[in-house]
């Protein structure tokens, strides 16, 4: 039990509840159990732990890779059955018979346990194959108890029918020291991450070990990223990747790892910068490949890389829209494109034309002009646009005459290949409807590249 | 694992306890208490059949847990001790759930009935000849008698189901009126409106025979009383006739609960049937049953159960549910806790009826997902109730977020990362209508701008707000006063 609790830290209660319900070897079951809780909360964890330990026989179904029935029943029997044989099971009539002959063959009255892992998933197949599950105990003769794992609540499962109601536990996420004390425990495997990837002397080395080290930086770590994220997994990650970086002038002897508070302004802004990589994984590929290579030959190199790296990232948006290298004119159509999108056509006339004439001020209009900020267009989402007012609204803000030719037709074609226009591919000048797809930040970035200010065609803005 | 270390006497006695009251609780289904009308009503229906070659049909409703499936257990069980069962009828019991249309309903009858071997390859025109065939199969056994059969639908309501032809249900019925073969058909199910999906020749083929079971119905005093009684029935042992005369020295005992356990100790016991599953029930020192016994009763009489049952039947009298409970309280004891605590059941009471998962789900969210939730409340409250898309979320939280320089700043891609997650864990669901009314490709709405409703219920978020420890202040000034 306490090797347990070693190896699933800070859950101690849950552990206790699925142990007394499981019971020992010759004990009862429960019919089912369900367990919710959030993602990252160590329900599957826990369960399988559990589960090995007290090696009950058991299957964990996976309702992600088992997405139809069919495929749940075969691998319940497979996995139950001795020796590896092919089985055959459609219905539940056939698992039901299959596991009554099962319970005569071999099983007898040791406890079976079925885990549904990811069991929203269930919901999406026949309303009765889940009610079935839920009392399978009663259906078949066998000491079976099924437990579902979902990050759903269990009225999320809204069941028409009314079923047999599982006992619920619920696993509530880890708070801020929870989650210390849990990335503290990989302090080792940090440790040895780092010094895979540099070169260290002794010295530093002993340094860098110390556990105070760690726990200052998880407490700046933690005191950034808390706050947006509570996912262990991904906390987890980050903190590894920073942690690097907080070594780094550690390793270079700039500063001494006893200066904390040299060491706190030296990482507060990476992880500052760094939070926008939360999720996203980026650095996950570029910051491993090279290391291995380049860890003998120069490691000057790395940190030039990091930084480059996050520049690069922070700049996403641009980089990315500047990544499309489209023609000159077609910027300008999807410019148009973002203003048809955004602007509603009553006020094309005032915002496109010179001698739009002065505007008699209505009550009405007052009122219409105290915006309300969330009935205003940038933030309803694009409109469909007719291809005519596109042109007109392109040649508007073009300040050059040009010629309508089949080369400017073409790339408007192109545009919606690139996904950056929605529509059709083919162009049919009377009824092709068009919505512009991409966001402000990068109609913004585009803009910028032929000197042209979004903002002032925007209605929403004026 | 702490498995069987036999040492201590003290454990072991616990330890079968334990097991014992969790094949009580789980695994006996035979045992019915109450509603002598209906069961006697059952009983009649059965014993008809079975004994004077009768024809009927039956539907028995009642809600979930009310105990329709043990009361046709516990009928089966008496009239199989009077008659011989086994070579006069032949009892088919099919399950909704499991035999989902007509064709393995067949194939399950012909199982039940051992015919697999009569049928054999042989192929049917149609549903009736299978079933007829079937049928004559048993008329032309040996003595040309013809047995009595009695067919148990339970989840009647999923045999009628829309989109299935009703050839089952028809034939059955059919059969019941004609002279073929003595036939019971019972129909179990819990909607009152089941007749209503019968089809029309189904219906008039149809007994209009009804038993109610509703679980209220017959107890003279509340249902937490009767709770409670049952509470004492689950939780006593049986007591074996080599009950020593230790009994009177005992002086924790008072006389009434003896007399109690005089009455109680022919019902409570387990049938047989499990008891000869597990050898090792026998080796329960009588002294310790007493002992445990005494303990229940005792536990009956206290003021706070009786609260907690009372709470527990405000919300529900599934009987299910009250099993579940006493499940999870058999399941605490322990070595260091042989008996049961008081505070554990009324927290498992508790804990069943009042989960109140939404709102622990919702303090598990980060303090950035917690926010963009009460974002958007203020904005359903503002616009009545109105969707909203994740831009106008955004717009309100950066509104707040710019007024209060402590908070800090969060990039655009981790507030949506985190507005995704919300959709994952159903805290807000997409608003019906979206997208059924747009046409697909060019028109489907971007991501940022689908709109979605919160699917929480307000004061669930309000709960949590308040009883989040570690939420900052500003936040739930924030949330305090509404209109920023």
């Amino acid at each position: 039990m306490e090797e347990l609790q070693n190896k699933v830290p800070c859950r101690e209660e849950q552990l206790n509840g699925l142990f007394n319900l499981l019971g020992d070897g010759d004990e009862c079951l429960p019919c089912s159990i369900f367990i919710s809780g959030s993602m990252a909360t160590g329900k599957t964890l826990c369960i399988n732990a559990v589960l090995r330990c007290l090696s009950y026989k058991h299957v964990v179904i996976d309702c992600i890779e088992c997405y139809t029935p069919k495929i749940i029943f075969e691998t319940i029997l497979s996995g139950l059955e001795d020796e590896e044989i092919e089985v055959k099971c459609e219905t539940m009539m056939d698992l039901v018979n299959g596991l009554n002959r099962l319970q005569e063959a071999q099983l007898g009255y040791n406890p079976i346990v079925l885990v549904f892992d990811r069991a929203e998933r269930l919901r999406n197949l026949d309303a009765n194959i889940m009610s079935a599950f839920l009392k399978l105990r009663e259906l078949c003769n066998l000491n079976i108890c099924c437990i579902f794992v979902t990050h759903l609540i269990y009225e999320s499962f809204n069941f028409r029918r009314g079923v047999r109601e599982p006992i619920k536990l619920y696993f509530s996420n880890y708070n801020k020291e929870e989650l210390f004390k849990i990335i503290f425990l990989q302090q080792k495997t940090f440790i040895h991450h780092l010094l895979v990837t540099y070169e260290v002397d002794n010295e530093i080395k002993g340094e860098l070990e110390k556990p105070e080290l760690f726990a200052n930086f998880l407490n700046a770590f933690l005191s950034v990223f808390y706050r947006p994220c509570r996912d262990l997994i991904e906390l987890q990650h980050m903190a590894c990747v920073n942690f690097m970086k907080y070594c780094e002038p550690i390793i270079k002897n700039e500063i001494s790892a006893m200066d904390l508070t040299k060491l706190w302004r030296h990482i507060s802004p990476i992880l500052k910068s760094s939070l926008e990589l939360l999720y996203l994984r980026l650095s996950d590929a570029k910051a491993v490949k090279p290391s291995p290579g380049k860890e003998n030959s120069d490691t000057d190199s790395i940190p030039h890389n990091f930084e480059n790296m996050l520049k690069e990232e922070l700049t996403s948006t641009k980089t990315f829209a500047q990544s499309f290298e489209l023609p000159y004119y077609a910027k300008f159509l999807l410019i148009a494109a973002y203003l048809a999108s955004y602007n509603s056509p009553m006020e094309d006339k005032r915002l496109f034309m010179k001698n739009h004439g002065k505007q008699r001020k209505r009550l009405q209009q007052v009122k219409a002009k105290a915006k309300i900020s969330e009935k205003l267009n940038t933030q309803l989402g694009p409109k469909v646009f007719t291809l005519h007012r596109l042109l007109a609204i392109f040649y508007a803000i073009l300040e050059e005459k040009i010629g309508l030719t089949s080369n400017l037709l073409a790339q408007i074609a192109t545009l919606v290949e690139l996904k950056l226009i929605a529509g059709s591919k083919e162009i049919d000048l009377d009824t092709a409807k068009y919505k512009c797809i991409v966001g402000y930040d990068f109609i913004s970035a585009v803009a910028q590249t032929v000197g042209f200010n979004v903002r002032k065609y925007l209605y929403d803005f004026m | 694992m702490s498995d069987l270390r036999t040492d201590n006497p003290l454990e072991v006695q616990i330890k079968l306890i334990r097991k014992y009251l969790k094949l009580k609780i789980m695994a006996d289904n035979e045992s019915f208490h109450g509603h002598a009308q209906e069961r006697n009503h059952v009983y009649d229906l059965f014993k008809r059949t079975v004994a004077h070659g009768e024809s009927h049909s039956a539907l028995m409703i009642g809600p979930r847990g009310s105990g329709k499936t043990t009361l046709i257990n516990s009928v089966l069980q008496q009239i199989s001790k009077e008659v011989d069962l086994s070579n006069d009828a032949i009892i088919v019991r099919l399950n909704g759930l499991i035999h989902s249309d007509d064709k393995l309903s067949l194939k399950a009858i012909t199982a039940q009935m051992q015919l697999e071997n009569a049928v054999g390859d042989r192929v049917f025109g149609t549903f009736a000849e299978n079933l007829a065939f079937l049928l004559s199969c048993l008329q032309s056994g040996a003595d040309r008698r013809c047995k009595s059969m009695l067919f148990i639908l339970e989840e009647f309501d999923l045999f009628c189901h829309v989109g299935r032809t009703q050839t089952l249900l028809y034939n059955l019925f059919d059969i019941t009126h004609s002279a073929q073969a003595p036939m019971c058909v019972l129909g179990v199910t819990n909607r009152i409106d089941v007749v209503e999906l019968l089809e029309k020749r189904v219906k008039s083929r149809f007994s209009h025979r009804h038993i109610f079971l509703f679980p209220n119905e017959d107890s003279q005093g509340a249902p937490h009383v009767k709770y409670r009684d049952l509470m004492v029935n689950m939780l006593c042992l049986p007591r074996t006739k080599t009950v020593s005369v230790k009994k009177n020295r005992r002086s924790r005992k008072s006389t009434v609960t003896s007399e109690d356990m005089e009455i109680d100790q022919e019902t409570n016991s387990l049938p047989d049937t499990i008891i000869s599953r597990h050898p090792n029930l026998q080796h329960l020192d009588q002294e310790f049953v007493q002992d445990w016994n005494a303990h229940v009763l005792s536990l009956a009489e206290e003021q706070k159960v009786l609260d907690c049952i009372e709470k527990l039947c405000y919300y529900t009298v599934n009987e299910q549910i009250f099993r579940n409970i006493l499940f999870e309280l058999v399941s605490k004891l322990s070595l260091n806790k042989p008996y049961i605590d008081v505070a554990d059941l009324s927290a498992i009471i508790d804990n069943t009826v009042a989960p109140e998962h939404r709102v622990k789900l919702l303090q598990s969210l980060s303090i950035l997902e917690l926010s963009l939730v009460i974002a958007m409340k203020h904005g359903m409250e503002i616009f009545d109730g109105e969707p909203m898309n994740f831009e106008m979320v955004l717009h309100r939280y950066t509104k707040f977020a710019n007024s209060n320089s402590s908070t800090q700043t969060v990039p655009r891609a981790v507030i949506l990362k985190a507005f995704e997650h919300l959709q994952e864990l159903e805290v807000i669901m997409p608003a019906r209508g979206q997208d059924h009314s747009t046409d697909a490709g060019a028109t489907r709405a971007h991501k940022h701008y689908r709109l979605q409703a919160l699917a929480t219920p307000t004061h669930d978020v309000t709960e949590a707000v308040t009883k989040f420890k570690a939420l900052p202040t500003e936040i739930r000034h924030w949330f305090g006063n509404s209109v920023v």
